[in-house]
């Protein structure tokens, strides 16, 4: 039965929770446990380095770095960044999904892809794209331009998708009580999707923590910026770790924040779950305004970056375009993203089965354990690895690929875990059982039935990680073997030197890599709700 | 309804014996030695309300569960018991869960030929099947493109095409609307009749159990209180409890005589023997035991109409008949429509023979 069309008159007769939950589940099998507990371990293993240093360095030296006014003013410029841009992208990105979802835009289907597509372009070729056109973008000012445009994506999908879901009927009813447009757009419209707006402000707000390369690029000055800096250029390691515990802790913020405002209230569905088409609201002489602002925004977003990198390739014609190159650098790019894909899918499987099937309280904590990788940027997590290495390892797999695979790994193994768990979430224990009362033996059931039914998930999952690392800057950077180059390392060593036209195409594969598979994903995960998903 | 499908292959329907059950989950007891007996090619419905142990006695059953003691037979085969657990993928058991649990990346056909051997997965027989499940032209949808009758019709098609010995089904029509109910009801009866399949259903609705099953076995407490036929079970249960539990019912004090019992209603003929005269009773009389006529000349007991409520096939009237010995009105159901107004005077008499038990245990109310 599916979550649509389940009946309300279902849910009285459920026996109470005890017999569900414990009832139906079988012991938690200790290798799912273990293994469980070991990813885990991996995934925490970056903080627990961080720890160790900061330990070794002692807590006065780590103190008396952090209390400095460089410190005051990276917290100033990240904090004012961080209000400016987290705002702008939530006005932007619920405004356009409201129009896309809810109006009579013209041209909703196409507007709906371009407004995405700027997601999959890496926040280090957009700023590239308007500091290699015009110097106006620079500092605080080009900072809020970029990473607002960069970003804007976080809050447009799953606010879109949460309009999608909601009830149109909550938006009708304020209108029959009297509530005039605005007033229905402002206290229902916004309340509705109020968890998506905030669920993709913690992840805006997490990406301009984490990022390094727009920054630099940009000439602004972040904890990220000043924490690279002292690492890869003066090798001073008890600042790049003191800068750092800051750092965790203002992602740390930033989650717990998330955390306590989700608690309060959510948005209930009452009713037959039949789902109605919503109506659209008449757009009429807003409509001309509305599209020029879709024009602005997609012509900013997706024209400037892609129209910069096409300028450069043929305004530097000077420079032979060294194809060999860029082939060898998307072979490692490829090569390493496809390990890590692979690699992360397959240590989320048990943590998302145990966290699913078998639901407690140990599952839970391990779950949620996972997700604190959220708040470590990867450039923490590349000098955390790195100097583990070669601090205690003797330098014994520093630069080379497995701890760069390790690395991205850890960073997007909450990517991983969302999709594999999706997948999981499709295949209930109730399918299997009843392949089992079929007669189908084990290998059987877990071939005809959940392997068919997870098959798409894991996919996804592993697109997602593949397309996290092939546009990865700031830890491959860090962590790249001598001699080899990735697109993104190699973009960056061109246009470090100010060689537009050789590091253009490079910008324009990983484009070009990235925006195709992640249309597929935005439409794979669009249509999850529609296709049989369970009610949990 | 067609009749079954003429290459089921040959497989007598298995008798189903459990006994002792016990099942705990943490420290809250669920089955307390529960015994149940059913005998091939009937069906049995478990009734019980919500949270009494259905599911978990289905699920032992089925092979999804091991019991913490207890045995289970099925066909003279112990299947289960404190050393031996066969799992559900050779017991040859069909089950009906309560959503249907339909495979989501299957067709109908793909669903319904799902336990089969490759070769008869696209055959007459899951054909057939669909014919007798009423469903012939929606072999190729999906599952989230039907109704959710339709779903579960198709899980019985899954569920019978491996011509399993016992069919068990956990509240196959919970999910469905009232008017749908009645009628999906009606098919999987009439197409477990034709399979001849020993068949378990679990049920919280007593108009479902009586109407539909063989016998009913009523579960209360982690035991089967009574399984009896529905008529049995209706009009002999075994105390007030399940009286008040499988239908309404006015239950009244009396005192016991040779045969007869004293009643507020009068003196009335008993069923069975009470064992000692003079003994406190408590007897049953159900709604449709009582016929009511407007006045008080007759014989029978008086009172006043307190409400009628009207449902069409029948009309059940409240009447109080103001007396100390009885406190709540008595329920009558008759036929029609009386036209009787709130308020007005009548008589009652009573179709004897009533049900009566002794009083003692019996919790005050």
């Amino acid at each position: 039965m599916t979550a649509t069309q389940a009946r309300p008159g279902a849910r009285q007769r459920r026996p109470p929770v005890g017999e569900t939950v414990r009832g139906r589940r079988a012991p938690v099998p200790w290798v799912l446990l273990g293994t469980s507990t070991a990813v885990a371990a991996v995934m925490l293993a970056p903080l627990v380095f961080l720890l160790i240093e900061a330990h070794g360095a002692g807590l006065a030296t780590i103190a008396g770095l952090i209390w400095r006014p460089l410190t005051a003013t990276l917290l100033w410029n990240t904090i004012r960044l961080l209000v400016v841009v987290t705002a702008a992208c939530a006005v932007i990105g619920t405004l356009a999904a409201w129009c896309v979802e809810r109006t009579d835009l013209p041209g909703r289907r196409a507007w709906a892809v371009l407004v995405v597509v700027p997601f999959a372009i890496p926040d280090f070729v957009v700023s590239f794209g308007w500091a290699s056109l015009t110097t106006w973008a620079q500092g605080f000012r080009g900072a809020v331009v970029v990473m607002t445009l960069a970003a804007y994506p976080l809050v447009y999908l799953p606010v879109a998708a949460s309009l999608r879901s909601a009830d149109p009927g909550q938006e009708e009813t304020a209108r029959s009580l009297g509530l005039g447009r605005v007033a229905t757009f402002l206290r229902v419209t916004v309340a509705q999707a109020r968890g998506a707006i905030l669920g993709g402000c913690v992840l805006v707000a997490l990406v301009l923590l984490a990022e390094y390369g727009a920054f630099e690029i940009l000439g602004y000055q972040t904890f990220t910026t000043e924490i690279f800096s002292e690492f890869q250029l003066s090798f001073n390691v008890p600042t790049a770790c003191a800068l750092s515990l800051v750092l965790i802790a203002l992602s740390v913020m930033v989650l717990g924040g998330d955390a306590a405002a989700r608690g309060r209230g959510r948005a209930v569905r009452t009713g037959a779950l039949a789902q109605r088409v919503p109506g659209r609201q008449r757009l009429g002489r807003a409509t001309i305004p509305v599209l020029a602002g879709f024009t602005a925004l997609v012509g900013l977003a997706l024209g400037v970056p892609v129209g910069a990198s096409v300028y450069w390739v043929f305004e530097g014609g000077a420079h032979a375009i060294a194809g060999v190159s860029v082939a060898d650098a998307g072979w490692h790019t490829a090569l390493y993203g496809a390990a890590a894909a692979a690699t992360a899918t397959l240590l989320a499987l048990p943590v998302a089965l145990l966290a699913v099937r078998h639901g407690s309280r140990t599952s839970r904590l391990l779950e949620r354990s996972t997700y604190l990788v959220l708040a470590m940027p990867g450039l923490v997590i590349a000098l955390a690895l790195g100097y583990f290495a070669e601090r205690y390892a003797h330098g014994l797999g520093y630069q080379t690929s497995p701890l760069l695979v390790a690395a991205y790994i850890i960073l997007f193994f909450p990517l991983a875990l969302v999709g594999v768990r999706a997948s999981v979430i499709r295949a209930p224990v109730a399918l299997e059982e009843a392949a089992a009362s079929l007669g189908q033996r084990r290998p059987a059931l877990l071939r005809r039935v959940t392997l068919p039914l997870v098959a798409p998930g894991l996919a996804a999952a592993f697109c997602l990680v593949f397309l996290a690392a092939v546009t990865e800057l700031t830890a491959t950077l860090v962590l790249i073997p001598t001699g080899v180059q990735t697109l993104a390392t190699q973009f960056w060593a061109y246009q470090q030197n100010l060689s537009y036209g050789q590091a253009a195409p490079f910008a324009l594969v990983i484009i070009a890599i990235a925006a195709v598979p992640s249309y597929a994903l935005g439409r794979y995960f669009d249509r999850l709700p529609a296709g049989a998903k369970r009610p949990l | 309804m067609s009749a079954p499908p003429a290459s089921t292959p040959p497989a007598p329907p298995a008798d189903l014996a459990v006994a002792g059950l016990h099942k705990a989950f943490g420290r809250h007891p669920v089955l307390a030695g529960l015994d149940l007996t059913v005998a091939a090619g009937t069906l049995t419905a478990v009734l019980g309300p919500s949270g009494s142990g259905k599911t978990t006695l289905l699920r032992i059953l089925a092979g999804f569960d091991r019991p913490d003691r207890g045995s289970v037979t099925i066909g003279g085969v112990t299947v289960d018991d404190g050393r031996c657990h066969l799992p559900a993928d050779r017991r040859h058991i069909g089950y009906v869960s309560q959503e249907g649990s339909l495979f989501p990346h299957l067709t109908v056909e793909a669903n319904v030929g799902f336990g089969l051997p490759r070769g008869q997965r696209r055959g007459g027989r899951v054909g057939d099947l669909l014919d007798a499940v009423a469903l012939t032209g929606l072999a190729r949808r999906y599952p989230h493109q039907l109704s959710g009758g339709q779903q579960q019709r198709v899980a019985l098609a899954r569920a019978l095409a491996v011509a399993p010995r016992v069919v068990l089904l956990d509240e196959p029509f919970a999910s469905l609307d009232a008017n749908l109910r009645a009628a999906v009801r009606a098919d999987v009866r009439a197409i477990l009749r034709d399979a001849a399949t020993t068949a378990i259903l679990v049920t919280h609705d007593q108009d479902e159990a009586l109407s539909t099953a063989d016998y009913v076995a009523v579960i209360r407490g982690g035991v089967i209180a009574q399984c009896a036929t529905p008529q049995d079970l209706y009009h002999h249960p075994a105390d007030a409890d399940l009286a008040l539990f499988v239908g309404d019912a006015n239950l009244l004090d009396g005192v016991a005589g040779r045969g007869l019992v004293d009643t507020p209603l009068g003196t009335l003929a008993v069923r069975g023997d009470l064992g000692e005269p003079r003994q406190a009773v408590t007897v049953l009389i159900r709604p449709e035991q009582l016929d009511v006529h407007p006045g008080t000349d007759g014989q029978g007991a008086h009172g006043r109409v307190i409400s009628t409520s009207f449902h069409g096939h029948d009309t059940v009237i409240s009447i109080s008949c103001g007396s100390e010995s009885m406190p709540s009105p008595t329920l009558v159901r008759v036929h029609g429509n009386p036209q009787l107004m709130h308020g007005s005077a009548v008589t009652l008499t009573v179709r004897e023979p009533v049900c009566a038990w002794p009083s003692g245990g019996w919790p005050a109310r």
